[in-house]
């Protein structure tokens, strides 16, 4: 932090340096104090205690018993923990790649002048703005079983004689969630990547292509590496929202059919709140986190690897 | 304008710090909802009812009634079913909420240690009303006290086209899993396959799942409490059930909710679907919205029949309603009171009549009504309150039956085995489930 | 303009992007139609003859008019818009406050401060909201606007620092500096320079976390449960499921309705709230 230059400069004319830098670090203490408070009461202690809770024997209405990691055992042994695991990696990963691939095609499409690109700028962000639980019960009534609007036009086009089974079928019923989940994760990505390309400098573009390189050449060896900082940030972001995604299984499919698309999120919801059975519960939701900091850890070392190269 | 923004951001951050550093106290002093600090006040959270009638006659009429009769203010609230198991955990985890809250099945039992004996009540009525069903007592009682008082019974009967079956050749509901089965196909190849949901919902799935499963002589467990599902005759039922659903089932149906069925039934999808009389009631509700295809009123072409036999019997399993009374409660005299109002007679008839028979009272004397005989579309459902058969057959309908109901656990070994897991695989994965609730 | 280019701009840049926003406002046109859609027009399964999905012929204010007289959506509207405000308003205080200390003050532990705050958004509130559960039972919170109202700057100040950490930064140190000269303290400083320049990114902020808010769903759905305190996502998805028969028109009415707000509130801010969506990627 440049601040120690002007500490050095005050230094001479103000009072003694000692007595400075406690002024900043009360200072300090006083701006971060109400953070730290609600954050640590909010987060800290209820981490904490969730880890205890884990690890006793209570459910609802009866507080229960310390069993140590008897609750951890039972769910790794329970198929629907290991579906459930195994589902959110498959949504995470492959609405993560979609959502980076279609989000940078979309910003290198808005990185040009044209007319309404403020509009059209700020309609695309709609989804990402709109709360979740409501723009996917449209999507909803738009899988619905007996009345979807999909199958309609896709029988009109002739492309269909049967109808599809978008939230019956177990792969379906993901493939629908995965898609709702990409539609509403690209308008994130293409905003932020836009103004990321828009910082590298059209010269640059230019440069390669005086030197012969066709548009892929370029993007690859010119846009994408000054693209990664951002890239990675974006993704890193979206990884962690998409991992501990709730809102939007809870209500295409409450985890169904038959668990296909069971989250960590919603099945601890369901044993926990819905069955009531909260250590179990508290369990699954804290089995998240050793993966979630491991891909964060990773993707932040590559981070600086990145930055710093 | 610099100056103004300032000043207003002061004035915000000001007012947001004393919010949020003024003291927990005085949030906590504040923040309580004053909302009705004057009277004694009963919240009673229901289900929505699926006979929107009687939602109607309890909210206008009844609830007033009673906060005269009483002097109380009823606060009366309806959820989605499935949300209701939900807010108990809710309620009792942040030891505030409704008062009365109704419970499915053997929630009683599940809560049994979170709410109020309401025994004496019970039994009053019982003795008052020719005696309790023993399936009722079963659910809500278990043994040293009463955690629900009983409400009623929904049945649940396949609805049916009657003139489509008759298209067909058949003028009595199949009675039998074999002929139903050959029914379904014939009628699926017409674009009217029977509809029947295996999905996560708390109604029409178990309701259809479990008697199921008894009927072909599988059992959850034994009397003992040892699970005994890995059977011969699960697994064969399991079996017909994957040809069944290829044959004669509406496919869509692994995804449907309670409503779904009644739905597709109401817009001409599906020719016959287990539920309670919902589909039913609401094309009487309603004639003129609801024709068949030949312009006909739907009300006059659906009948009812129960399900069908199989080698080891008929069953049915009928959701069992029960107003428990919340041991965090502070109005527990109040919804004492109230209980006993709504369970008069007099009171009690008019939700009764309300239903229209959608639900079968727990008593015995109720099955005598005359209700029963004004419509004979509605006749079969008046036995389903003696008739049911409790889940964890064949031990006790205790809590662990019914961790195993809200897991869904039978449903979805149907579900899984349709969606192609061989069948005994789909048996053992199902008993490894059970014996994980039943240590 | 040369023929072949005028091709290759509508294929491969015009054409596309029509298709984009076509998908991604689709839904929302969908609502639209579905609210305003008698029953009768409804439910009419996918390969009915005469469906026209798209448009409607007799629109009909059935939908909206259930939602207000037979829910509580106006109540949950006010809800929601107060529970967003006020934890806004909290989280830019901390936010603030913190994003200056961090960026500009020089302590011990400063990295790991940040650091910490940073490691809280890595705790997604599906993982917290059990054991919170019980915390908001003992502060009696359960059932009130202030459990929503404490709990919510827990995900949206780490979002808030980080941000204003990044307009802080970018201020220059100089502008200080010629007011420590003219003798104001650090904290005259911050309040009466640093912040005012700061204030597109507090507009940043606050847009972003407002919208943060009405998306929040998990901590509303467990501890709020009488009708009357609900939130706008949880009414709509708890309460407009009536009975085992037709909801999809209020269903969707609710849908339409409770996004316009949040709508209408970021159409005014739309520069700072996509300011401040690449800001934080940036920072």
């Amino acid at each position: 932090m440049a601040v120690t230059a002007l500490s050095a400069a005050e230094s001479k004319r103000l009072s003694p340096r000692l007595r400075k830098l406690e002024d900043e670090r009360w200072l300090a203490m006083a701006l971060l104090a109400p953070t730290a408070i609600l954050l640590g009461l909010f987060i800290a202690y209820p981490f904490f205690e969730g880890v205890l809770l884990s690890l006793s024997s209570a459910r609802v209405g009866d507080p229960g018993h310390f069993v140590g990691l008897k609750n951890f055992h039972k769910i790794w042994d329970d198929s629907i923990f290991r579906t459930t695991v195994w589902n959110t990696f498959w949504y995470t990963g492959v609405t993560t790649v979609f959502k980076l691939a279609l989000g940078l095609w979309l910003a290198i499409l808005l990185n040009r002048h044209f007319k309404g690109k403020a509009i059209i700028r700020a309609f695309i962000l709609l989804p990402f703005i709109i709360p979740t639980v409501l723009s996917t019960f449209a999507w909803k009534w738009m899988f619905d079983p007996t009345f979807s609007v999909i199958n309609w036009t896709l029988f009109q086009l002739g492309f269909i004689t049967t109808r599809i089974n978008w939230l019956g079928d177990p792969d379906l019923a993901m493939t629908s969630i995965i898609v709702i989940n990409i539609w509403r994760g690209v308008p994130f990505f293409a905003i932020t990547l836009l103004a990321g390309l828009q910082t590298i400098s059209p010269e640059l573009h230019e440069a390669a292509a005086i030197d012969g390189a066709r548009p892929w050449q370029r993007f690859w060896h010119v846009t994408w590496p000054l693209l990664m900082p951002v890239t990675l940030v974006v993704v890193l972001f979206s990884v962690i929202q998409t991992f501990a995604d709730f809102q939007l299984v809870y209500v295409m499919t409450g985890g169904g059919p038959a668990n296909a698309t069971h989250l960590f999120a919603t099945y601890a919801y369901q044993l926990g709140i819905g069955t009531g059975l909260l250590s179990e519960g508290a369990a699954i939701s804290l089995a998240m986190f050793p993966f979630l900091f491991i891909i964060v850890v990773v993707q932040l070392l590559y981070i600086r690897r990145v930055e710093t190269r | 304008m610099a100056k103004t923004k300032r000043r207003s951001v002061l004035k915000l951050a000001g007012g947001a710090a004393a919010a949020s550093m003024g003291g927990m106290a005085a949030i906590l002093a504040t923040g309580r909802m004053p909302a009705f600090a004057q009277q004694r006040t009963v919240h009673w959270l229901k289900w929505v009812d699926f006979v929107p009638a009687t939602d109607a006659l309890l909210k206008k009429e009844m609830m007033p009634e009673a906060e005269k009769a009483l002097g109380i203010k009823i606060n009366l609230e309806t959820v989605n079913g499935n949300d209701l198991q939900p807010r108990i955990t809710a309620g009792i985890q942040s030891g505030s909420g409704a008062d009365l809250i109704m419970s499915f099945n053997s929630y009683t039992h599940l809560y049994a240690n979170s709410v109020v004996d309401v025994g004496e009540l019970a039994e009053e009525v019982g003795k008052r009303e020719g005696g309790l069903f023993p399936y009722a007592r079963a659910i809500c009682s278990n043994g040293k006290i009463f955690m629900g008082m009983p409400w009623a019974v929904i049945g649940g009967m396949i609805a049916y086209r009657k003139s489509w079956f008759d298209e067909i050749g058949v003028s009595k509901f199949p009675d039998t899993w074999d002929s139903y089965r050959e029914t379904a196909k014939k009628l699926k190849a017409k674009g009217r396959p029977f509809g029947q949901t295996l999905g996560h919902t708390f109604g029409d799935a178990p309701g259809f799942s479990y008697p199921y499963l008894w009927s072909w002589g599988g059992k959850e467990i034994d009397a003992s409490g040892k699970v005994v599902l890995n059977s011969k005759e699960t697994v064969e039922s399991v079996k017909f059930m994957t040809g069944l659903w290829k044959d004669g089932m509406d496919e869509g149906g692994l995804a449907w909710d309670d409503t779904n069925n009644n739905r597709a039934f109401l817009s001409q999808t599906i020719s016959a679907t287990l539920n309670g009389a919902s589909i039913y009631i609401e094309t009487l509700r309603k004639p003129d919205q609801y024709k068949t295809e030949k312009g006909v009123q739907m009300s006059k072409d659906i009948l009812h029949a129960p399900l069908p036999k199989g080698p080891a019997g008929q069953f049915g399993f009928h959701l069992l309603q029960s107003n428990m009374l919340m041991k965090y409660s502070k109005n527990q005299d109040a919804a004492k009171a109230f209980l006993k109002w709504i369970h008069t007679e007099a009171n009690y008839r008019k939700f009764f009549e309300s239903q229209k028979g959608f639900a079968t009272p727990c008593t015995a004397k109720w099955e005598s009504d005359k209700l029963w005989d004004v419509d004979p579309v509605m006749t079969p459902y008046k036995v389903a309150a003696r008739l049911g058969q409790a889940i964890g057959n064949a031990g006790p309908p205790d809590a662990k039956a019914q961790e195993v109901l809200s897991k869904y656990i039978i449903t979805d070994m149907y579900a899984k085995a349709v969606q192609g897991m061989p069948a005994e695989d789909a048996v053992k994965w199902a008993e490894a489930e059970l014996k994980k609730v039943y240590v | 303009m040369i023929e072949g280019a005028l091709w290759r701009r509508w294929v491969f840049y015009n054409i596309p992007l029509i298709l984009f926003v076509f998908v991604l406002l689709f839904p929302f046109y969908w609502m639209i139609v579905t609210t305003f859609r008698p029953d009768g027009e409804l439910y009419l399964p996918w390969n009915a003859p005469n469906y026209m999905p798209f448009w409607t012929n007799n629109p009909t204010l059935e939908h909206i008019l259930y939602l207000f007289e037979e829910t509580n959506f106006m109540r949950w509207m006010v809800n929601t818009m107060f529970i967003a405000l006020v934890s806004t308003l909290i989280s830019l205080f901390c936010g603030v406050l913190a994003g200056y200390a961090l960026a500009r003050l020089n302590f011990p532990y400063a990295g790991g401060l940040g650091t910490a705050i940073f490691i809280t958004y890595l705790v997604p509130q599906t993982l917290l909201f059990i054991p919170l559960a019980e915390i908001i039972r003992n502060f009696r919170l359960g059932d009130t606007p202030w459990s929503l109202i404490l709990t919510y700057p827990t995900f949206l100040i780490p979002f808030c620092t980080w941000l204003m950490m990044g307009y802080f930064k970018a201020i220059p140190k100089e502008l200080e500096e010629c007011a420590r000269i003219d003798g104001a303290s650090r904290w005259k400083a911050m309040v009466y320079i640093i912040i005012p320049v700061a204030v597109p990114g507090i507009l940043s902020s606050g847009i972003i976390a407002f919208t943060l808010s009405w998306n929040e769903f998990i901590y509303a759905l467990v501890f709020l449960s009488s009708p009357d305190q609900k939130t706008v996502p949880v009414g709509v998805t708890s309460e407009l499921i009536r009975g085992d028969v037709f909801f999809w028109g209020p269903l969707m009415a609710g849908a339409l309705l409770g996004s316009i707000p949040v709508a209408i509130v970021y159409s005014f801010f739309v520069e700072h709230y996509v300011s401040g969506l690449t800001g934080s990627v940036k920072g």
